[in-house]
């Protein structure tokens, strides 16, 4: 067991990779009444061409990693979600673009929840049947995420930007893909990305660490996995320009949605650099577009955004993008305002007082995100799934300069890299 | 487990949990006046307005700059129903000192600032700055018509407004949409003074300081006037027993929402509170519920299908998304539930997972400080002091009994399902 100690967040952490490969970190965290913990596996809804060792790549359908993780809540003794309950713990589970997480907090039987979540985890039970029962559960979230009108022009961005990389497919896939999903496929996606050796075990809270390792490496001693060759992952060769400049849908919402999104030409940074290369982009775009900013104040005195605006930035070795967007009443004269703002900070730059400012921003807003076990676990798991360290963070934002974050402005910017999606209102009985 | 220490200084009732667990102090003011169709509108606009700038800050840009170098200290508000009360809850979060260099006490300076906001605004002539008020009627106009955009909320909120045509807690918090227009920066600036004057105010801190400090510091950035603190007035709970309502909406949607709204008279300081939050919790509340089982795993109609409980009004309300052709047999598999709670078919199994899940909801509070400021204010809307342990006891101690008692008080008042324009 090693211990790393992060005395600027008065944090210690406990780290071991067991003999079978699985990753497990613990953070005590004391006073906390409540344990948090994550167990996930580096599988996400892009993993859809993939082999490992010498078998030959296979495409599965669209959806399947979400469709699993769905499945995996049911074992031959019935409905985990119950034995949680009876243990007093709340369990959950979610799937992203890159990794598959599952889930429970509680305040007492720690011991028993944790066994609960690994030995669940590690015991697919698919038959005909409940893989059949599934596919109406998942219609109905499909359907459920169609009327949802920030998800379909947040999504609708990114399937305009990309032609053949996944991140552009639904994570739950489409109606027509999950009914194509059947249990030998879902076996065959469980053996590859379950294995231990590509997954994390993240324990937060008032929890013993030295406890935690005994548990689970008996836990993990008593089960047998046969040793794993690497896992290669597929992925046609993505065209440096965007698919769609400008995609449209309608619905019923009382004001457009519009998002804008700048695709990165040059990918496939890893690990520390990607780590440097995300908090520069951030720190750039807050200061470009935050809150406090002219363009934001200005853009919100003209009418053309509302509380709804905002900006992200979202970064893998494979693809990387900028978002911006929210409500708009015009969505032409939106675009035609960032354009504007954007032309003029890649002309005069960002200014040093607004830059010091977003830094001090930045380094608040990831310290407040430290208080809560949530989102220490899931931000710890997104960055180590990419080689690199979460605690890095705060150096990292500390350690940025003002030419960074204006050669990054001028480098991300580039209007032939733009793609626009919008939501119109949908008009009455059409 | 150290508890909350009480002050009053003027209108204004102060409660500071002094605790080092947190990077952060928790700052919440709340500001809750009753529900009414008169004044619910200005209210509503009053703290989109504060928030654009103060007498000594009075560009928003400067104002939002400021926030910025306190190292980035969150701020927002919300507007809310509790009960029959509309209340206005401002929020501050600001890293403790001890994790930067700064050369300013952050608590201070957050204390300076939300005193400010709340009693020293940005004016001009007789009112708030024109520009601004007229800039929040559009933020304010857009926020309500885009209730709809989300249709599990816009069918959550029509069912309460269809339930409740009769009483103020119809009203949306944010107001009226037809009122927005008249609203004048002098009339406003009256409805604030109004709001201040008359307003319930609770100013909370969690964090590593003291009373005495939050006292001192407080003195130092409010100018509030003299006076005493007004309490909140109790909601009705209360209602006739009806025949069933039934609404339907027509959009275009892919999925239907199903929307119930049930009457259970038992508010938070009803001795019957905590079985009504155990009928609650078999009823719909978790995955391991009868809703979730029956209406989810069974049939599959649904992705989600759960209940919720409104303590402060005793409201219980159901929730499911499904296909349009499956709305018989998705209030038919809905209302057998109801009836199983009624004829008492509760397990043990189901007793004691519920009992667990709230255990542990009640025990993670003390983990969140506005988890803990949150709890601790239903003391001040009721008037009840129970604390989380002491509800926590009383849910060990209920009893299937007990359970089929709130069953027996539950009435099930409108049924509000959103589908599609096509015809059934």
């Amino acid at each position: 067991m090693e211990t790393l100690q992060y005395p600027n967040v008065q944090e210690t952490l406990y780290r071991e990779v067991l003999d079978n490969g699985l990753e497990v970190i613990v953070l005590p965290k004391e006073g906390f009444q409540k344990t948090y913990a994550t167990f996930s596996t580096k599988y996400g809804s892009v993993d859809n061409v993939f082999a490992v060792g010498v078998e030959e790549p296979k495409r599965v359908p669209d959806g399947i990693a979400h469709f699993l993780e769905h499945k995996m809540f049911e074992e031959p003794e019935g409905d985990i979600f119950a034995v949680f309950a009876s243990q007093g713990a709340s369990a959950n589970a979610y799937t992203t673009f890159d990794r598959t997480v599952y889930l429970f907090s509680a305040t007492e039987q720690i011991h028993a929840n944790l066994e609960t979540l690994i030995n669940f985890v590690q015991n697919p039970y698919f038959t005909d049947a409940n893989v059949n029962k599934e596919k109406g559960i998942i219609e109905q979230e499909i359907n459920m995420y169609r009327d949802n009108a920030d998800w379909r022009v947040y999504f609708g961005l990114i399937d305009a930007l990309y032609h053949t990389h996944p991140v552009h497919i639904d994570i739950a896939g489409t109606v027509e893909s999950i009914y194509q999903i059947d249990k030998e496929t879902l076996y065959r996606c469980y053996e590859t990305f379950y294995h231990p050796s590509n997954m994390l075990l993240f324990v937060v809270g008032g929890v013993d660490a030295e406890e935690v390792f005994r548990l689970v490496r008996s836990n993990q001693a008593a089960k047998s996995f046969k040793p794993q060759g690497e896992i290669k992952r597929y992925f046609d060769s993505e065209p440096v320009n965007v698919k769609i400049p400008r995609k449209v849908v309608e619905l019923p919402v009382s004001l457009p949605k519009c998002m804008l999104g700048f695709k990165e030409k040059r990918v496939g940074l890893e690990g520390e650099a990607l780590l440097r290369h995300e908090v520069t982009s951030k720190l750039m775009l807050d200061a470009l577009i935050g809150p406090s900013s002219k363009l934001y104040q200005s853009l919100y005195e003209q009418n053309l955004i509302s509380d709804s605006f905002g900006s992200e930035y979202n970064s893998s070795r494979d693809y990387a993008f900028s978002v911006l967007g929210g409500d708009t009443p015009d969505p032409d004269a939106l675009i035609q305002g960032l354009r504007d703002g954007i032309a003029e900070a890649i002309r005069n730059g960002i200014d040093s007082e607004s830059f010091e400012r977003s830094k001090r921003k930045k380094i608040g807003g990831y310290l407040r995100m430290l208080n809560s076990p949530e989102s220490i676990a899931g931000e710890f798991t997104r960055y180590r799934f990419r080689d690199s360290d979460m605690f890095d963070v705060l150096k990292c934002y500390e350690a940025c300069t003002l030419d960074e974050v204006n050669n990054r402005l001028r480098e991300h910017f580039d209007f032939e890299q733009l793609a626009v999606s919008i939501v119109e209102k949908s008009k009455p009985g059409e | 487990m150290t508890s909350f220490q009480r002050g009053q200084l003027e209108r204004i009732r102060l409660h500071v949990l002094p605790t080092n667990r947190f990077k952060t102090f928790a700052i919440s003011l709340f500001a809750g006046v009753p529900l009414d169709e008169k004044n619910v509108t200005p209210v509503a606009l009053i703290p989109f307005v504060l928030r654009r700038g103060t007498a000594k800050t009075p560009e928003t840009i400067a104002f939002r700059e400021k926030l910025d170098d306190m190292y980035g200290a969150g701020f927002g508000f919300d507007v809310y129903k509790r009960g029959d009360s509309q209340i206005v809850q401002f929020r501050m979060d600001v890293i403790n000192d001890r994790f930067v260099s700064s050369n300013q006490s952050l608590l201070a300076a957050s204390l300076g600032f939300l005193g400010d906001v709340l009693t020293d605004p940005c004016l001009e002539g007789n009112g708030f700055r024109a520009k601004y008020v007229e800039a929040e009627k559009a933020t304010l106009r857009k926020r309500l018509e885009a209730i709809v955009n989300d249709k599990i909320r816009f069918a959550a909120e029509r069912c309460i407004e269809e339930m409740c045509a009769d009483e103020p807690y119809r009203l949306h918090p944010l107001g009226k949409l037809d009122e927005i227009d008249g609203i004048q920066p002098d009339a406003l600036y009256r409805s604030y003074e109004d709001w201040l004057q008359n307003a319930a105010l609770d100013l909370y801190v969690v964090g590593d300081t003291t009373l005495e400090e939050v006292t001192k510091l407080f003195r130092e950035s409010f100018r509030l006037k003299p006076g005493t603190p007004a309490s909140y007035t109790r909601p009705q709970l209360k209602h006739d027993a009806r025949e069933t309502k039934f609404v339907v909406d027509k959009m275009d949607v892919s999925q239907g929402k199903l929307n119930m709204g049930l009457r259970t008279g038992i508010g938070y300081d009803d001795k019957l509170y905590p079985a009504a939050l155990m009928y609650n919790g078999i009823l719909g509340g978790y995955p391991h519920s009868k809703l979730f089982i029956n209406v989810r795993e069974k049939e599959s109609l649904a992705y989600y299908a759960a209940s919720r409980l409104d303590g402060h009004k005793g409201i219980c309300t159901i929730q499911s998304g499904i296909e349009f052709a499956n709305y018989d047999k998705a209030v038919e598999i809905i209302k057998a539930q109801l009836e199983s709670m009624k004829a008492g078919q509760l397990s043990d199994l189901e007793m004691s997972q519920t009992k667990a899940m709230i255990s542990g909801h009640l025990r993670e509070l003390q983990d969140s400080a506005y988890e803990m400021l949150s709890y601790d204010f239903n003391s001040v809307l009721t008037g009840n002091n129970r604390t989380s342990a002491e509800l926590l006891e009383q849910v060990q101690a209920v009893t299937p009994a007990d359970i089929v008692e709130v069953a027996k008080h539950v009435q099930l008042d409108t049924v509000y399902f959103l589908r599609d324009r096509k015809e059934a």
